[in-house]
């Protein structure tokens, strides 16, 4: 049973979030917390055990969030993006989404050619990692075009599951029983861990629903990075069309995800960095953007996180209406994007992983002193770290001193 | 013909550059000629990159057409013409399986005239060590693109360092989630968390810029 | 948790039933209880309640084994069986078990084309009903016999199966992943239900399953009539599709070893249809071999002798003693144990037409006078002739039967 104390606290944590993303100054900054690998270092469990044994996931997540609290709850069985699924199954609701992580149990069922576990195909205790690959050839962009899902369903599916290599095979339609098995036990584990974090007074689950730029799909997925930033150059019509006709069917399942209860749309960001401001606003932002209005036009606001250095686009933002959602920053650097878009757009980040992975409590402190100085006034701020995962060496007396610099200077 | 090859190179004009090559080696020293106008252009595209005009899109494009380039040319030249400012073994560290930003940096490294030794990806400890025994690099670049390779470039870098290597070689570390504070973390030379940034502190390295 | 009594009287009703299959006297006379859409009524829920929601399901069951307690679990989950798609998964033997049972959600996924469910394709006060039909032509004996499994999954499954009619398409896909979601769900709710059983003093025993290779061409691919007619049109590809088929069944039921089944259940169809001549020529031969085989392997066998099976019975003989149960519909119990005493345990003896259409004086009486012949020398089984006793059956005349049980059924 979740007691009343923990329930306020879940509501005034889920509060100061939203505050933050309605870019005004709730009662402290929202504070994401850290996560990644290091959440199984600090319970004395392999990065195997963690990806692959519920109960020990969950009692990992469980410590963690006890001895670091923060606004929102991190770890759990995490997973690599599998979006190829999410768009071949797309018609299926009931479906599309839990197709779209590929967590360690799943890949072991579907054996995806991107996918690298630890204990698996990695030691293990490495970071599950995802692998790019060319799974399209340019000549098959007219297919794409014509029908994204047929085309994700028919030619890339079988190319990048070992499983699912033939469609309609004893082996594939056993690989996909197997699936619907994994995913009814993980949702009765997962249950149980989100009893225990409204327990600990963290709001309950259903934020957060996943969302991609489409010329990440068509990066990420089918051409694989290099190969997209030469098709813009060689293909530009093709790509543009390809965007688009991608953009209507990641929309829609966007707003399954909203249909089950989310109420932000999370963008990870990828091709960004690779792109110049011109090939940006040509190839890239167009639907991206046309994505961020569409969710939105139906009630969800959106995350946007920028990898690397997304300095040159971040003017793109102010396309938008004020209010829209939030950017989560990598290497940008948070304060020059507050100068731009303070008023306009909520800012996450400005923890850099590096500092807490090298620094000194000491420094630690001075760092996240001046940070939330510089950050806190005005509202639209929320901490967090710039990338989600730090390494299982970190030191915890450093990860400590995060917690405890904004504890100590992150009140309005 | 020169000038038009490193214009339409620099441009991202694939098609006219190879072209150009393609004509270009047909003269009389031509094909020592398309080499260095190529090594020139992408030299001329990673300052670009600096500069903030071009993007990572740019540096694969260009090493894409370099590539092509290359196919056709290094066949026609003679021994003495490729010359080399020195030797780098290369690789992805233990635990960490991307090659994306370690084949960008490659391809604009042997263009700048290194002799770059790819050992691959998600590489033992011991693989530097050997690889250095064996190649005598000047230089050793690890790459890696997650968080967790941090670790893993300080353990590497300690092993060469059991093995009596280290003062024989600098280290130049590159990828995503490097800075300043991890290469001191780590005890590397150099940090890079963009090819052509890589590129150039490896020349110095070289003591060759 | 069970408490230790309960548990005692587990281990006790297990032993009586192991005692009578062994041929011995137990200390009562094992009695299966009597179940089927009766215990639905009795809980006040509908069939289709019954077969569609777990929860009520395992109340409904709870709530009749508390008044009437017998020596097995009677109901559990309400479905019919697919040995088509169990054969044709045959090399995925983590999945197969799953097939065994098509209960109501189940077939809303899969959407078999013999299976009828109340609420669904029938009357929701109705029972689950198998329907067969003609899923085979003749002309494609040849393939079933070059390869069961390869022809059962590539032909049949795509004609049995609407939801997975083209094996390739998204929609089967799809199919397969809500199949699998659906059993670990429901697995996760048997192990609820063993637990809660077992407060009432009931083990849970995996059973195994084994077809006649020629009920299963009957019944699940040529349709009886048509396959009667094969028997004399193609006799020779009729006996070697039973050949063909025996070795793939044979794999399947071993499987149930892997989770600690020690019987297999064998429910005859066909037998009753066929004259000694053909029974001993075309139907025997691959269903005694299967009862062998699986002896060998240290499984006993429950054979379920639809109606009348007087014709057969001194085929049964032709088994070693011990070899397992026979249970009996219409066949009279008492002229079975004549033939097969000391060799055979008999089960059945319970007329079902009786329980729905009597009194309850006249059922104790007939109690009374059925286990004075069958108890004495052991091996019987007391079980109604068939599974299911109606809705409407009175229970007035359901508790006559468990008090004479209770009354006459002592060693």
């Amino acid at each position: 049973m979740v007691s009343p104390e923990m329930q306020k606290l879940a509501e005034e944590r889920a509060a100061r979030m939203q505050a933050a993303i309605e870019l005004k100054e709730p009662d402290r900054v929202p504070f994401l917390g850290l996560g990644g690998d290091v959440i199984a270092a600090y319970a004395g469990i392999t990065a195997h055990e963690y990806e692959f044994d519920y109960e020990k996931n969950r009692a990992a997540v469980i410590k963690w969030l006890k001895d670091f609290p923060a606004d929102s709850a991190t770890g759990g069985l995490g997973g690599l993006d599998n979006l190829t699924m999410s768009v071949a199954f797309v018609d299926f609701p009931d479906l599309a989404n839990q197709f779209f992580m590929v967590n360690g149990p799943m890949n072991d069922v579907l054996d995806m050619k991107f996918a690298r576990f630890p204990g698996r195909q990695l030691d293990a205790n490495s970071s599950r990692q995802f692998i790019g690959g060319k799974n399209m050839e340019a000549e098959e962009y007219d297919e794409l075009i014509a029908d994204p899902v047929k085309f994700s369903y028919e030619k890339i599916l079988p190319r990048i599951s070992n499983n699912l290599k033939d469609l309609g095979s004893p082996t594939s339609l056993a690989a996909m029983a197997r699936l619907g098995m994994v995913k009814a036990q993980q949702a009765a584990e997962m249950g149980k861990l989100a009893q225990a974090l409204a327990e600990l007074g963290y709001p309950r689950g259903g934020g957060m629903t996943y969302a991609f730029a489409p010329l990440d799909y068509i990066g990420d997925h089918l051409r694989d990075l290099p190969n997209v930033v030469l098709d813009i150059r060689r293909y530009p019509d093709k790509v543009k069309a390809a965007a688009e006709a991608i953009l209507e069917v990641l929309v829609k399942w966007t707003l399954q995800g909203k249909a089950a209860g989310a109420k932000t749309a999370s963008f990870p960001l990828h091709l960004n960095e690779y792109l110049s401001p011109k090939l940006y606003r040509e190839f890239y932002w167009p639907t991206l953007k046309e994505y961020i209005l569409r969710v939105r036009a139906e009630g969800m606001n959106s995350r946007v996180f920028c990898e690397g250095w997304h300095d040159p686009h971040l003017d793109t933002f102010l396309d938008l209406p004020a209010g829209w959602g939030y950017v989560a920053l990598e290497k940008t650097d948070v304060r020059k994007a507050k100068e731009m878009l303070q008023g306009h757009t909520c800012i996450s980040g400005g923890i850099d992983v590096g500092v807490v992975i090298s620094g000194t409590p000491a420094k630690i402190d001075e760092y996240m002193k001046a940070l939330l100085g510089d950050m806190m006034p005005g509202g639209g701020y929320i901490c967090g770290p710039n990338v989600g995962n730090l390494p299982r060496e970190t030191p915890i007396e450093n990860i400590a001193a995060v917690y405890e610099a904004v504890e100590k200077y992150g009140k309005y | 013909m020169r000038d038009e090859l490193l214009k339409s190179f620099v441009d991202m004009d694939e098609q006219e550059a190879v072209r150009i090559a393609r004509e270009l080696i047909e003269t009389d020293g031509g094909a020592a000629a398309v080499l260095d106008t190529c090594k020139e252009a992408m030299e001329e595209v990673g300052r670009l990159f600096e500069a903030g005009e071009y993007f990572l899109s740019e540096l694969i494009a260009a090493g894409d057409m370099f590539n092509q380039i290359m196919e056709f040319t290094l066949p026609k030249l003679q021994g003495g013409e490729v010359a080399s400012i020195g030797t780098m073994v290369l690789g992805t560290v233990l635990g960490d399986v991307h090659n994306i930003g370690k084949d960008i940096f490659k391809v604009m490294a042997e263009a700048s005239g290194i002799n770059v030794i790819d050992i691959g990806i998600d590489l033992p400890h011991e693989k530097f060590v050997e690889a250095i025994k064996e190649h005598k690099p000047e230089l050793v670049g690890m790459s890696c693109l997650i968080t967790l390779g941090v670790d893993s470039m300080k353990r590497t870098i300690e092993v060469i360092r059991e093995a009596g290597l280290r003062d024989d070689i600098k280290i130049i570390i590159g990828g995503g989630r490097v800075s300043q504070a991890v290469m001191e973390h780590v005890g590397a030379d150099a940090w890079a968390d963009d090819a052509a940034r890589g590129v150039r502190l490896s020349k110095e390295l070289l003591g060759k810029e | 948790m069970p408490s230790p009594e309960m548990l005692k009287l587990a281990e006790e009703r297990a032993a009586r039933y192991r005692a009578a299959i062994e041929l011995k006297e137990p200390d009562r006379v094992p009695f299966t209880g009597m179940g089927g859409d009766v215990v639905a009524a009795y809980a006040g829920i509908s069939s289709y309640e019954y077969c569609f929601d777990p929860e009520k399901s395992l109340q409904a069951i709870i709530k009749y084994l508390k008044d009437f307690p017998s020596d097995r679990p009677i109901g559990g989950m309400s479905g019919i069986g697919n040995a088509i798609t169990q054969l044709a998964f045959l090399d995925y033997p983590d999945l197969t078990g799953l097939f065994a049972m098509v209960d109501g959600p189940t077939n809303d996924i899969l959407g078999v084309d013999y299976i009828r469910f109340p609420g669904r394709e029938v009357d929701e006060y109705s029972s689950p009903q198998f329907i067969g039909a003609e899923y085979m032509k003749a002309d494609e004996y040849d393939e079933l016999i070059a390869d069961p499994v390869k022809f059962l999954f590539e032909k049949i499954v795509p004609r049995t199966t609407r939801n997975l009619r083209d094996l390739g398409s998204p929609a089967a896909l799809a199919t397969m992943a809500r199949f699998g979601m659906h059993k670990a769900r429901s697995g996760a709710f048997m192990q609820k239900q063993a637990a809660e059983l077992l407060k009432l003093g009931y083990k849970s025993e995996p059973a195994s399953f084994f077809l006649a290779p020629l009920d299963f061409i009957s019944d699940n691919l040529r349709d009886t009539v048509n396959l009667v007619k094969d028997l004399r049109r193609y006799p020779d590809k009729v006996k070697a599709a039973a050949e063909a088929l025996l070795e793939p069944m044979l794999k399947l039921a071993l499987l149930g070893k892997n989770i600690g089944a020690d019987m297999a259940f064998i429910p005859l169809h066909l037998n009753e249809y066929l004259s000694p001549k053909l029974y001993n020529e075309f139907y025997w031969p691959t269903l005694k071999e299967g009862i062998l085989r699986m002896l060998q392997e240290g499984m006993k066998s429950q054979v379920f002798f639809e109606g009348w099976h007087d014709a057969h019975m001194e085929s049964v003989l032709e088994l070693p003693a011990g070899w397992g149960v026979g249970y009996f519909e219409k066949t009279d119990v008492r002229k079975a144990k004549k033939i097969l005493k000391g060799h055979t345990c008999i089960m059945g003896g319970i007329d079902v037409g009786m329980v729905i259409a009597s009194t309850p004086a006249k059922l104790d009486e007939y109690i009374k006078e059925l286990l004075g012949e069958m108890m004495p020398g052991g091996g019987f089984i007391l079980s109604p002739n068939i599974g299911n006793l109606p809705r409407e059956t009175p229970i007035e005349n359901i508790a006559a039967v468990y008090e004479a049980v209770e009354k006459y059924g002592k060693y």
